[in-house]
């Protein structure tokens, strides 16, 4: 009896780690493909012979996998979409990669070893650089929705790397300037998080404050920390640095929710500033106090008319709530699916040289694309052009476009 | 003199958290020598708990009871959800190690807290979820000192987990539990002999080390309004430092190893940066352990002859 009773256990053991573990190189399922066929796409040209795998590298588990995830379901969609609006049959496998540079370079081998023609991401600008030249040598496409660094397209390192957002060189400035002409501080206090995108926005922003006469306190958090030791030093940081001078404190971090504590912590330590976040803090659930700026690299598609993100919308409610990551995602995978479909049109079968040289030829109207900007690339990887958007906080919570110039 | 005082309120308030999972920690150590590292998850549960109940009652703008009857039935419901989560576990994955070698079960405790951990991401997703408690319990409220702050939140943190603390050594020290589980903890084998029920001094001993991480749980929701599946691993971690600083296996060393932790984050935070706040601790547990392995109130083990 005791026997069995451990091996029922260790069955069911297995079971739930197995059940964890899936995230790992597991297949996807169609999410979404029960919505309408993307916009302005070309349809049925492929049929089902035009066969071919995509990767996504994501964090699906651990401290940011709310961002993970929210891409995964993204990606997932689009995916769907595509292959019923092209008449494809692209499948998305899906690599865990917690945000970990380490982690990312296992997945990526795994992947290389597969027979995926291009993947989506990864997320982070830290695992990028780890992963460029694995990628680079191997000849395979790769596009992120989220990785901002400026120097992952200048330092040549990462030939088959592209990305549908802006780099921080374009958003750490924009928002400086907004910050400089609109809001008129004598100081800011401007937070990173200690990982490669805060720390990069960062140190785009502090020499356009220091030129303009604004005086810059400059501090560090651990992003990595969690719970009550994050909560520690987010207080501590408003107890020691938020001088009455600094009317505004720049927050470029990945979590939203760390952007809302710091803004209670204020609040309850009666310590009044105007806080601006970055891409990584846009959340209308997540972090909602009045009067806070936050900067995009996506725009919010939530109460678009156009009929595309009408469908986008439609097709991710089932997941919950979603910030700023997954429509990047969905406009990254999407260029991979139109150059699969592309490739299949002109009579190959999808290759990662071929799907690669697609890509470069990508050219997607406005209209066509969640972005809602042209998706086109330089031949360093970035974007032709450079979108961003400005949302305020309203007394309500509610996140109001405004202009960002 | 505000900040000093702040930085103050701001560390108590996480260290009686450290406190009150180290007691935990302590607890179960004392009785199996097992470092149970499935604990702190078993804090995030008691956290996500908290959450449901809130939501069961209408949600954080809509309660459909008084705020302080809501709290008292969330650490009622997180503490009875949790004691019994630890017993479970104690039942399923470590009593049949029970005489394995010492590595068999602390490499369990390790795959329970990654099941743990992966099941809540499973069930409730990656979302970070948000207590919202500004919207029932006002930020802004509670004493004022010197410019310092202590809100009502923090105020019930100090007050629920003092009286815990206070009924632990109350048990303990007066009980016939308490002298059943000070038996097991000095000789499990003796304890047996004697007509104790060791497994049920176990479980116990499980019961209320688990229901006091539930309760801190809720408190940590309550006063950092955002909880995650990971919230447990480094709070666990760090409140296992505080059981290792103040003497493993001892009740009082715990909840001063708790608070000594937290006020030291605090004061890192403040006066130092807070890019070195685990480094400072880290290095604590580690000074600690070079120069004295026993923690501030723990003995060394007696060698039988």
């Amino acid at each position: 009896m005791k026997v069995r009773l451990i091996l029922a256990a260790a069955a069911l053991t297995a079971l739930v780690a197995a059940g964890c573990g899936s995230s790992s190189s597991s297949s996807s399922s169609s999410s979404g493909s029960s919505s309408a066929a993307a916009a302005g796409s070309s349809s049925g040209s492929s049929g089902k012979s035009c066969k071919a795998t995509i990767a996504i590298e994501g964090p699906f588990t651990g401290p940011v996998a709310q961002v993970g995830l929210e891409q995964l379901h993204f990606a997932q969609l689009a995916v769907a979409d595509d292959n019923k609006a092209n008449g494809t049959n692209v499948n998305l496998v899906q690599d865990d990669t917690q945000l970990t540079p380490s982690l990312a370079t296992q997945k990526t081998q795994s992947i290389l070893s597969s027979g995926a023609v291009a993947a989506v991401g990864p997320a982070g600008s830290q695992e990028v650089e780890a992963v460029g030249p694995l990628f680079g040598r191997a000849g395979m496409a790769f596009i992120t929705g989220s990785a901002t660094l400026p120097a992952l397209t200048t330092d040549g390192k990462n030939p088959t790397f592209f990305r549908v957002v802006p780099n921080d060189n374009i958003q750490g400035p924009q928002d400086a300037n907004y910050v400089i002409k609109h809001l008129h501080p004598k100081a800011v206090l401007v937070i990173d998080d200690d990982e490669a995108y805060s720390q990069g926005l960062a140190k785009t922003m502090i020499p356009i404050f220091q030129k303009a006469g604004v005086k810059v306190d400059h501090e560090t958090i651990n992003g990595t920390d969690t719970g009550a030791t994050l909560a520690n030093a987010i207080n501590s940081l408003v107890t020691s640095k938020l001088n009455p001078d600094e009317t505004v404190t720049m927050l470029p971090w990945q979590a939203a929710a760390n952007a809302q504590q710091f803004g209670l912590a204020a609040q309850q330590q009666h310590k009044k500033t105007i806080l601006f976040g970055t891409d990584g803090t846009n959340s209308p659930s997540q972090f909602k106090i009045p009067g806070s700026y936050v900067s995009n690299f996506g725009p919010d598609i939530s109460q678009s008319s156009n009929p595309l993100d009408k469908q986008i919308v439609a097709g991710v409610a089932k997941y919950g709530p979603y910030g700023s990551f997954g429509v990047p995602t969905y406009a990254a995978t999407d260029v991979e699916m139109r150059a699969i479909a592309a490739v299949c049109k002109s009579g190959q079968t999808p290759s990662r040289s071929n799907v690669l040289a697609q890509i470069k030829k990508t050219n997607i109207a406005p209209s066509g694309t969640p972005m809602g900007v042209t998706i086109a690339f330089k031949s360093n990887g970035d974007l032709t052009g450079q979108p961003g958007y400005l949302f305020k906080i309203s007394s309500s919570g509610k996140y109001q476009t405004i202009p960002n110039t | 003199m505000h900040e000093l005082i702040q930085t103050i309120i701001n560390g108590l308030t996480t260290g009686f958290l450290y406190a009150l999972i180290a007691l935990g920690y302590t607890m179960v150590y004392g009785v199996l020598k097992l470092l149970n590292f499935a604990h702190g998850d078993v804090y995030m549960i008691g956290a996500y708990i908290g959450y449901f109940v809130i939501q069961w009652f209408g949600g954080p703008q809509h309660l459909s009871i008084p705020v302080p009857l809501l709290v008292a039935i969330m650490f009622l419901i997180a503490g009875l959800g949790c004691g019994a989560l630890g017993v479970g576990i104690e039942r399923f994955a470590y009593r049949p190690l029970r005489d394995a070698p010492r590595i068999a079960p602390l490499i369990t405790a390790l795959g329970v807290s990654f099941i743990l951990e992966n099941s809540v991401l499973l069930l409730f997703g990656g979302f970070t979820k948000s207590y919202n408690t500004e919207s029932f319990i006002s930020p802004t409220a509670g004493i004022h000192i010197d410019g310092a702050v202590i809100d009502p939140v923090q105020i019930t943190i100090f007050v629920v987990s003092l009286l815990m603390m206070w009924g632990l050594t109350v048990i303990v020290d007066r009980t016939t539990l308490g002298k059943s589980m000070r038996a097991v903890a000095s000789d499990r084998e003796a304890a047996e002999m004697l007509g104790i029920k060791v497994d049920r001094v176990i479980s116990y001993t499980f019961f209320i080390g688990s229901a006091m991480a539930g309760v801190a749980g809720v408190m940590s929701g309550l006063a950092f309004n955002q909880i995650s599946a990971t919230i447990g691993f480094l709070a666990g971690l760090k409140a296992f430092t505080a059981a290792v600083v103040g003497g493993i296996g001892s009740i009082p060393g715990a909840m001063i190893g708790g608070l000594f932790i937290g006020l030291c984050e605090a004061f890192a935070s403040t006066y130092i940066s807070t890019k070195y706040t685990d480094l400072i601790v880290f290095g604590i547990l580690i000074v600690t352990m070079l120069v004295r392995p026993t923690g501030i109130f723990g003995r060394p083990a007696l060698q039988k002859v």
